[in-house]
């Protein structure tokens, strides 16, 4: 009965740690630039979601395509209509792995390995990229900036315009988790 | 015993379980909770007429509409290079953002009517966007302008375009314009319209209403057809009374191919209308497409963003 007790005490802690595992963050900041010999594109948004588990190192970002702001609404136009389609992919959706057994339990700066797919234009393709995590009394926050070739997205740049847009474009990535409450 | 085994189990299941949750299932509801939806035109007209499409804020449009001489018939035909020799309307126009929802533009069209020479002012709100769940099912917008003849008076103070009266140089149209996007495709507009001139010639109308019915299906990312149609509602006593006259008044009816080329939309199109003022083209469409009196123009418009570098920034 002992040993029954000190289980179910186990389990009921387990469940309670386990609830802390997971972040989340509802307003990860998403931006990106291309520099082309005849402009610099840049876009941004707020309204990207992400949740990481510290404990598993799974790692979670998801956006919505027609949220980015451009400056000049006729890229945006453009970005929405010709590029993205993003009637026809409404969001951008990454799930991966923190390759490194780091302690995010623990305060510290982690430079870390991200391995997983990204679905962008309804295609995936894997990637890893360097990032790095902070974690500050229970707070995490994540960034990391790294570059997308548009044509592994079958993402097509008609050649009028090849001057206009970058073949590679840098994303850079932002979130400042809270604990997700269950 | 048995039962400590298969509790260990369980917290070994559950615990696993844990471990494999999958994150995206924290956000069920990702994005606007009714997402737009976006581009049911390719621009702010659908041919002759309004969309429900807007500038956005500090958006400055520079337009230039072009309607050539008739293709075919009397003044057609290879003797004015099927129209192109002639022009019956030029529109240059500033249009500009003032919000997301509000436009406003200035224009000066050569006209196509009984006036000429005309100064045009228009306000365009847009009140509701359809929505891609339906919660809004069409995009409404409206639109108000007022233009004003520069042209000196007629002699005859029975012409319709001798002005005893500053005023007698004003028309105004008020036009309601309710759109639908069916899928990726096809739009289709309804657009009520109401007509007021203040002067008219003798058994025309001060005052009538349309009806305008547009659509467009996209053929690919950067061209698609576009069709636009309205039908006045002019009375049976003035058409007649015209028809003795030897004038018929058509209904306009425009059919064009829009072609996005990287910074331009460029619209190439087909109307049997001579006139780019909806004050005009409504109530003095008076060329059938039957007869060959049908013209090819074009519309051009470069959107240039103004202001907004610093607030970008940030």
């Amino acid at each position: 009965m002992k040993n029954l007790f000190l289980l179910f005490s186990m389990v009921i802690i387990t469940g309670a740690v386990s609830a802390q595992d997971v972040f989340s963050c509802r307003n990860t900041r998403f931006s990106f630039f291309s520099s082309a010999p005849l402009e610099d594109i840049e876009a941004k948004t707020d309204k990207g979601v992400s949740a990481i588990n510290v404990k598993t190192g799974a790692i979670y970002f998801k956006v919505p395509i027609a949220s980015f702001q451009f400056r000049k609404k006729l890229m945006q136009d453009h970005f929405n209509q010709n590029y993205l389609e993003s009637d026809k992919y409404p969001f951008a959706e990454f799930k991966g792995k923190v390759l490194e057994n780091a302690d995010l339990n623990r305060n510290g700066t982690y430079q870390v390995t991200v391995e997983g797919t990204l679905n962008l234009h309804g295609v995936d393709k894997p990637y890893r990229e360097k990032g790095t995590i902070t974690v500050k009394d229970g707070s995490i926050t994540a960034g990391s900036t790294f570059n997308i070739r548009i044509a592994d997205h079958r993402i097509d740049v008609p050649t009028m315009v090849v001057k206009n847009i970058a073949e590679v474009v840098a994303v850079t990535v932002n979130a400042v988790y809270t604990v997700v409450n269950r | 015993m048995k039962i400590i085994a298969f509790l260990m189990l369980c917290t070994g299941i559950s615990i696993y379980a844990q471990a494999q949750q999958d994150l995206s299932q924290l956000f069920d509801s990702t994005g606007p909770a009714h997402p737009k939806v976006l581009y049911t035109y390719k621009g702010t007209r659908i041919i002759m007429g309004h969309s429900t499409d807007m500038l956005r804020k500090h958006e400055l449009d520079v337009r230039v509409d072009h309607r050539f001489g008739d293709l075919g018939g009397e003044f057609g035909g290879a003797k004015t290079f099927y129209g192109i020799d002639n022009s019956t309307d030029i529109r240059i126009g500033l249009e500009y953002g003032i919000t997301d929802r509000l436009m406003a533009g200035i224009g000066r069209s050569k006209g196509s009517g009984v006036q000429h020479q005309l100064l045009d002012l228009l306000v365009k709100y847009r009140l509701v966007e359809q929505t891609q769940d339906n919660y809004v099912p069409v995009s409404v917008a409206v639109l108000g302008t007022a233009v004003m003849s520069m042209m000196s008076s007629e002699e005859d103070p029975h012409h319709a375009a001798w002005f005893g009266d500053a005023s007698d140089r004003l028309s105004y149209v008020a036009q309601g314009i309710v759109s639908r996007k069916f899928g990726d495709r096809l739009a289709f507009s309804l657009s009520p319209t109401y007509v007021h001139r203040n002067r008219v010639g003798y058994m025309d109308m001060n005052n009538m209403f349309a009806l305008g019915v547009g659509g467009r299906l996209k053929l690919s990312k950067r061209i698609g057809i576009v069709a636009e149609y309205f039908y006045p509602f002019r009375s049976q006593a003035s058409r007649d009374y015209y028809k003795a006259q030897g004038i018929t008044f058509y209904n306009p009816l425009g059919v064009g191919l829009e072609i996005e080329t990287g910074g331009h939309v460029f619209h190439l199109n087909f109307t049997n209308s001579s006139a780019i003022q909806e004050s005009q083209f409504l109530p003095e469409t008076t060329t059938s497409w039957l007869q060959g009196q049908f013209r090819w123009g074009f519309n051009i418009s470069r959107r240039f963003t103004l202001f907004g570098k610093k607030d970008w920034k940030k």
